[in-house]
């Protein structure tokens, strides 16, 4: 019997390379993951058999992966670079699914034709598509279809007991299993147990002369026939799962996964969360979900009874939170760990075979003859035209996802960046970037820099990331009160990981940045900010790393690629062999049971009509209610929704629409009126929830008190604004707000003011900085500090000045001791201080101790976002001694000091009043430092104030600050003694420059308040200039 | 490499020397110092020769300096034998020691390898970069004249070190010492720039700079300048410093920050801040909406501070008007005419509190606008009812007792 080459195979992954293989090309790089795999690469590529990466989170073992894929890509980078080894990969990727789905449908169906449609129509299977060119998930699908290849192979084995089989077999599940180590696991159960019940089925079909006739009985017995070869099928491919990638399992024993589970959309509940439904179901099933009776109609015949049981549990864990099914089925933890959409994607693998079959049957086989005597030929060309049309619309719905909703950045060119860091010894330093996305881990493989962040979350070994429920810093600001939190932490104490360099291609961090003492360092070509922390020492030269055995590395390095090597040998180099030596090949024992497709059941067709109609229904709701929710104009609710998202996304055309027309004011006024305002809550704020009261006058008109939260970098702003709506010919509009009026008195005005430049290093050499050329640290004083204790928590406070001659640039860190000296806690000032001081200007300071947050209580972490959330350290100890450090730099940037305190009024415990800005620069957002002084003036407190709104120039802008609670400080230790500046004691070097200093100098020029606890106030001002120009 | 072979040739040497042990027992053969020189210039020649018997076979010397150790193998020449000490050795200034290592006896002596007076180079260091005028704050010079073979020239070589700072230029001779030459620079009295450089024995060094900045700064004078005197929330007052000088009459550092605090007439402390340039510091400060009277005085928070002076701003508006329609609910203050019945200039504040039953509801404030500002009660905000309101403008207030919203 001569073979004949299967023409619908060819079809397929000529189809197959021509459409995904160019698609890649403007895909692959913006998924999810195809960027993470690239940096695990580029590992490979540099060293292939240290296991050890320096370049994220302080450190990490590249063995907490399997490594096939990333080995693969390495070597092919070798040849043509990182990218060309990855499209490689992504093009071998695409072949071996479509000749995996191929092979399995033909042992599924027995039948060529079938298994042929069922490849062809792989290619086009949404799920197929979104993880490839949504997920990017070279590995998983890597592994699942060299799982598919290694069915047929399994069944032989059992069917025959060929020993041959049972090697081809394995070599395919150790391939399986070095690409990705969760698809081998899963796919026992979901795969392999229903295969080798359905090997069972066969067997006893053997015995019996119809399926019919095989009972429970004999089903058994065969069971027992075959117990041997699935035992030691099952042993030996335990060997392998554990064996291969021994290494992986060592290291996730010691180092388990103890973190704080991240959301994952998957786990959302899809009617709830809509876009997880999406993306995480519908997309995957695709057109699947109109075959669904089918697909459950014959995986529940009796021969696939076991694939039925298997796509069903898929089926129900795909539909995650939906349901509280999945969570009881996996248990907690495991809910918590797997990402569901993986089951969803592998029962829409295992109903590839019966697609393939339906659409056959559909187009040349019975289903074809019974529709067409039912209905007559139009309308199997109709229904035809409809399924082909849905499939393709799925195709290109899931391809241009991404086009309509990027879950990425703009691409970022890297080159201006890798630069930088090479230049002049900056990666020496670590860096981190914000908004990159994930593209963060093609800077890290472009780089040898080092970073604190990283982008595989099962890596992390930080606490201050591991207890958090974020993937990365990078991209905080979408992970609420956690996220911002965490980066807080890495932004005041950046010493502690030699952070230096921050790459900010989101100015929402901007703020943050600058009140924790960062400063803008330069814009590089490609819009990417450059902002630099000063004081902080390179990142030592020898690095701790958690060492493995040599043998575990050389395995790592060495097995993965073997058992490619051997799968290849066996599997396709022996067929040639065979082929060679004209043997005629004896048909494979899967083929001995096709189905015959003589008559389709009228029920199926039936209930497919049912079912079909009920998902149609289901569609057109879900289409009526999405316009419902976004028809803007459709109520007053909507209305005010539809203008605050327009808003907050920046799209004041849309706002405008939404305007009274009546009010007659032009989107040049309109526009003109919304960019004058700048500040924190217009430039920095994201909305978070919104609410809105409504009081109905009259059909036309109400009025709606509007409740709006929104997050800015620096905290959690609640305003409430008052609107009126009113309706015209059915529609709903807003009235405009009043306006500002403030007219400042000069129209061109001049200002002198004091600049500085640091040259840095005056010779262009790539030596290190010549002596001459370091200036001098300024000198700091600190003109008191004292421990104190308010409100349950522990904080040094104090005022530190500027003696010298040049602006400085202030670092203060606080160490707590108790009786014993035994130290307690360390801090940095955040943002109670200004970090940018003139000469002989002074600052009140606070320095928090803030513990590592929700540490302890990892259940109770808030769902709402404050930013402006502290946890207190927990002190196991009572602190009673301090020490402080101050460190002055030089300084040219930041140092503008042209606000003016222009009104004040203190009454009923509220203080108003009025900021004036006199000089050149729009004020983006102010900050009052309020010092807390008790009835003798002696200082007790300090607390801040962001101002809302930005101050233009020339221009007033009036703040309220609410006076603190009652609330007595208690004073611990005013003790001077341990305070150090740039290194030498406070006294000697202060006593140099200021011998006979006026003590409490100002103190005639405090505010009286009226408070039981406090007596006397200071008011300081601190500016964040936005767009300094 | 060198080492390497050293050792090489040690270790066989040892090997072979363990033979001549035994061969030769008993045999008493003299060694002795030729060479009688014991002090070198450095980067010459060093040979040290000595007096064998015939039988004595490859002695080595071993030579240890300052930088470490090494053996040097012989050259035999009838009875002498003459050890060529490397290069290594003879280009480091010091004392060497050596150790003839024969195997009846172990001759040792030192050599003094002396520093030649010459320089080829100076290294110079010099900080820290800016210092305080007044003569107690001080910089240091380090200069470190070296030969051309890098070794550190004679103890008292004498060092020139030249100062120019403003009118005068100075010469000093400092003289090395354990290697280096230093000069502590005190600062004069005045501020200003110093070049420093040094010379030695014909060998300048490069221009170094430090800069003598300005001592902290000592009392000075304010005075305010304004367009005019009436309090229209309007125009900025300028207040300027004297010229700020420490106490050698330096003009301070630019970029000092003063602070001015301004008193007013309700007790409450404003203030603005200027940094001075040239010694004198502008801070701005917009003119108060009421009539007001403010005593002024400006600090060098810990340093000095200023005089005290007063300004009093006159009132503008005296009085205003207030018209209620539209069931209340729309309230128009206006118009709003300063000194010279011109309409206010936009943007003067006007505060609305509004009480229900004598407490607080809200307060709105708003700015004027050509003269007049509108208020609209809003009906969802404000429920029907009677309320009391007052405005406030310009430090006036008007209060109207039960209207009726409705």
């Amino acid at each position: 019997m001569k073979e004949t080459s299967n023409k619908y195979l060819i079809v397929a992954i000529l189809l197959g390379l021509a459409f995904h293989g160019s698609a890649i090309f403007f895909t692959l790089e913006t998924t999810y993951d195809a960027l993470i795999h690239l940096f695990f690469a580029d590992h490979y590529a540099n060293s292939w058999f240290e296991p050890w990466n320096y370049e994220w989170y302080t450190g990490f073992t590249v063995q907490s992966y399997p490594p096939l894929v990333h080995q693969t890509i390495g070597l092919f980078s070798l040849i043509g670079g990182l990218k060309f080894g990855m499209f490689s990969v992504a093009l071998i990727a695409i072949v071996l699914f479509i000749t995996g789905a191929y092979r399995f449908s033909l042992m599924m169906t027995a039948n060529k034709t079938v298994a042929g449609y069922a490849a062809v129509l792989a290619v086009f299977s949404s799920s197929f598509v979104e993880t490839l060119h949504i997920f990017g998930q070279l590995p998983s699908i890597i592994g699942v279809s060299v799982l598919m290849h290694a069915l047929p192979e399994i069944y032989l084995w059992l069917k025959t007991g060929k020993k041959w089989y049972l090697a081809t077999s394995l070599s395919l599940i150790a391939v399986t299993v070095t690409s990705h180590h969760v698809t081998p696991i899963f796919g026992m159960i979901f795969f392999i147990f229903p295969l080798i019940g359905m090997v069972i089925m066969d067997v006893s079909r053997e015995q019996v002369n119809t399926m019919k006739e095989v009972t429970f009985k004999i089903f058994l017995n065969s069971f027992f026939k075959l117990f041997k070869r699935i035992v030691s099928f099952g042993m030996l491919s335990l060997v392998l799962i554990v064996g291969c990638i021994f290494p992986y399992w060592l290291n996730s024993k010691a180092n388990p996964i103890t973190q704080v589970p991240i959301p994952h959309g998957s786990r959302d509940n899809f009617l709830e969360i809509t876009s997880s439904g999406l993306v995480f179901f519908l997309i995957p099933w695709g057109i699947l979900l109109i075959l669904l009776p089918y697909i459950f109609y014959r995986y529940y015949s009796k021969r696939y009874l076991f694939f039925g049981l298997s796509i069903t549990i898929c089926t129900i864990l795909g539909t995650g939170g939906t349901t509280p099914v999945p969570l009881k089925m996996l248990g907690e933890t495991a809910f918590n760990i797997l990402t569901l959409d993986r089951f969803t994607l592998w029962a829409s693998i295992l109903s590839i075979p019966i697609m393939g079959e339906f659409t056959y049957r559909f187009v040349e086989g019975d289903f074809k003859a019974l529709i067409q005597s039912k209905f007559g030929a139009i309308y199997h060309r109709i229904i035809g035209g409809i399924l082909a049309g849905l499939m393709v619309f799925m195709v290109v719905f899931t391809m241009s996802l991404n086009y309509f909703r990027p879950s990425q950045p703009q691409k970022i060119k890297m080159l201006p960046i890798v630069n930088f860091l090479n230049q002049d010894d900056h990666d020496k330093w670590r860096f981190l970037t914000l908004g990159f996305g994930d593209q963060m881990a093609w800077l890290s493989a472009q780089t040898n820099a080092m970073t604190v962040d990283g982008n595989y979350h099962s890596a992390r070994r930080l606490p201050e990331l591991t207890t958090r429920p974020i993937e990365r810093l990078e991209n905080s600001k979408f992970k609420g009160v956690a996220g911002i939190g965490s980066l807080q932490q890495f932004l005041t104490t950046p010493e502690k990981y030699n952070l230096k360099y921050i790459f900010s291609n989101d100015k929402f961090y901007d703020p943050i940045l600058y009140f924790c003492g960062w400063q803008r360092l330069r814009q590089l070509e490609n819009g990417i900010m450059v902002w630099e922390r000063l004081n902080i020492p390179p990142v030592s030269s020898i690095l701790p790393k958690e060492d493995v055995a040599k043998w575990l590395k050389i395995m790592w390095g060495i097995i993965p690629f073997l058992t490619v090597l051997i799968a290849f040998v066996l599997n396709i180099q022996m067929l040639w062999v065979i082929a060679l030596k004209s043997k005629i090949k004896p048909i494979p024992d899967f083929l001995k049971f096709p189905t015959t497709y003589n008559k389709f059941n009228r029920n199926v067709l039936r209930i497919t009509h049912i079912w079909s109609l009920i998902l149609a229904i289901a569609v057109f709701y879900g289409i009526y209610l999405f316009y419902l929710k976004n028809d803007s104009q459709r109520s007053p609710e909507n209305a005010i929704i539809a203008y605050y998202d327009a808003l907050d996304f920046k799209e004041f055309e849309k706002a405008h629409s939404l305007i009274d027309p009546e009010s007659k004011l032009p989107i040049a006024q309109y526009m003109l009126e919304i960019s004058v305002t700048d500040g924190l809550l217009s430039s920095y704020a994201k909305m978070d929830a919104i609410e809105t009261e409504i009081t109905k006058h009259n059909d036309s008109t109400v009025s709606a008190k509007v409740t709006s939260q929104w997050i800015t970098p620096l905290e959690k702003i609640e305003k409430v604004d008052y609107k009126s709506l009113s309706k015209h010919k059915d529609k709903w509009y807003l009235q405009p707000d009043d306006l500002n009026n403030d007219l400042p008195p000069d129209q061109l005005y001049s200002a002198n003011a004091t600049k500085y430049f640091n040259q840095g290093r005056r010779r262009i050499t790539t030596e290190a900085t010549h002596h001459e050329d370091i200036l001098k640290q300024p000198v700091l004083e600190v003109v008191s500090a004292k421990l104190v204790q308010y409100d349950g928590s522990y904080a040094i406070i104090g005022e530190v000045q500027n003696i010298d001659n040049v602006p400085a640039d202030v670092i203060l860190k606080g160490t707590l001791y108790n009786d014993d000296n035994k130290q307690l806690a360390t801090y940095n000032a955040k943002y109670h201080i200004k970090h940018k001081l003139m000469p002989k200007e002074s600052s009140s300071f606070r320095i928090n101790f803030e513990g590592i947050a929700w540490s302890r209580t990892q259940d109770s972490i808030p769902d709402t976002f404050n930013p402006d959330e502290f946890t207190p350290i927990e002190f196991e100890e009572q602190p009673t001694k301090f020490n402080l450090q101050a460190a002055g730099n030089v300084s040219g940037s930041d140092l503008y000091k042209n606000v003016v305190l222009s009104a004040i009024d203190i009454k009923d415990k509220t203080i108003n009043g009025n900021l004036f800005n006199s000089g050149i620069q729009e004020i983006t957002i102010p900050q009052l430092l309020i010092t807390y002084y008790d009835e003798n003036k002696n200082m007790v407190w300090v607390d801040h104030l962001f101002v809302k709104e930005g101050v233009r120039q020339q221009r007033k802008q009036d703040f309220e600050y609410q006076i603190l609670k009652d609330g007595k400080v208690k004073i611990i230790n005013s003790d001077m003694k341990n305070i150090f500046v740039n290194g030498l004691p406070n006294d000697a070097i202060a006593g140099k420059i200021v011998p006979n200093r006026i003590e409490n100098h100002s103190d005639a020029q405090l505010q009286k308040i009226d408070h039981p606890d406090f007596s006397y106030i200071k008011i300081e001002i601190n500016t964040y200039i936005g767009s300094p120009n | 490499m060198q080492l390497k072979k050293t050792y090489l040739l040690f270790l066989s040497l040892i090997f072979a020397s363990s033979f001549a042990v035994a061969q030769q027992s008993g045999a008493s053969n003299k060694v002795k110092l030729l060479t009688t020189q014991t002090d070198f210039e450095v980067g010459n020649y060093i040979i040290l020769k000595f007096l064998v018997s015939a039988e004595t076979k490859n002695p080595i010397l071993y030579c240890s300096n300052s930088y470490g150790s090494t053996l040097v193998s012989s050259n035999i020449k009838n009875n002498f034998i003459e050890f060529y000490i490397p290069d290594n050795i003879t280009k480091k200034t010091g004392i060497v020691n050596w150790t003839l290592v024969e195997e009846s006896q172990n001759l040792s002596g030192k050599i003094n390898i002396n520093p030649k007076a010459e320089v080829a180079t100076m290294e110079t260091y010099i900080g820290p970069p800016s210092i305080e005028a007044g003569g107690t704050d001080y910089t240091m010079l380090v200069v470190i004249p070296t030969d051309s073979l890098d070794n550190p020239v004679p103890t008292n070589t004498m060092v020139n070190a030249k100062f120019q700072f403003l009118a005068s230029e100075e010469k000093e001779d400092i003289f090395t010492n354990n290697l280096i030459a230093y000069r502590n620079i005190n600062s004069k009295r005045e501020s200003g720039r110093m070049l420093v450089s040094s010379e030695s024995l014909g060998i300048n060094s490069k221009e170094f700079t430090i800069n003598v900045t300005a001592a902290i700064p000592t009392d000075f004078t304010i005075s305010a300048k304004r367009p005019h005197d009436y309090s229209d929330g309007n125009q900025i007052t300028t207040f300027f410093t004297s010229v700020i000088k420490d106490k050698q009459n330096n003009v301070v550092s630019d970029g000092t920050f003063v602070t001015f605090f301004i008193k007013n007439k309700n007790e409450n402390i404003l203030k603005t801040t200027g940094t001075t340039i040239e010694g004198v510091a502008h801070a701005k400060m917009i003119h108060p909406d009421y009539e007001d009277n403010w005593s002024i005085k400006a600090y060098v928070d810990g340093m000095s501070e200023s005089n005290t002076i007063s300004l009093n701003y006159k009132q503008v508006i005296e009085d205003f008007k207030v018209v209620f329609s539209n069931n209340n609910r729309a309230i128009v203050v206006g118009p709003l005419q300063s000194f010279m019945q011109q309409m206010i200039p936009d943007g003067l504040h006007v505060k609305l509190n509004i009480y229900k039953d004598n407490t607080l509801v809200d307060s709105v404030i708003k700015t004027a606008y050509n003269g007049y500002v509108n208020y609209t009660l809003k009906p969802a905000i404000y429920k029907n009812g009677v309320y009391r309101f007052s405005i406030e403008t310009a430090g006036k207030t008007k209060e109207f007792n039960t209207k009726k919203l409705w």
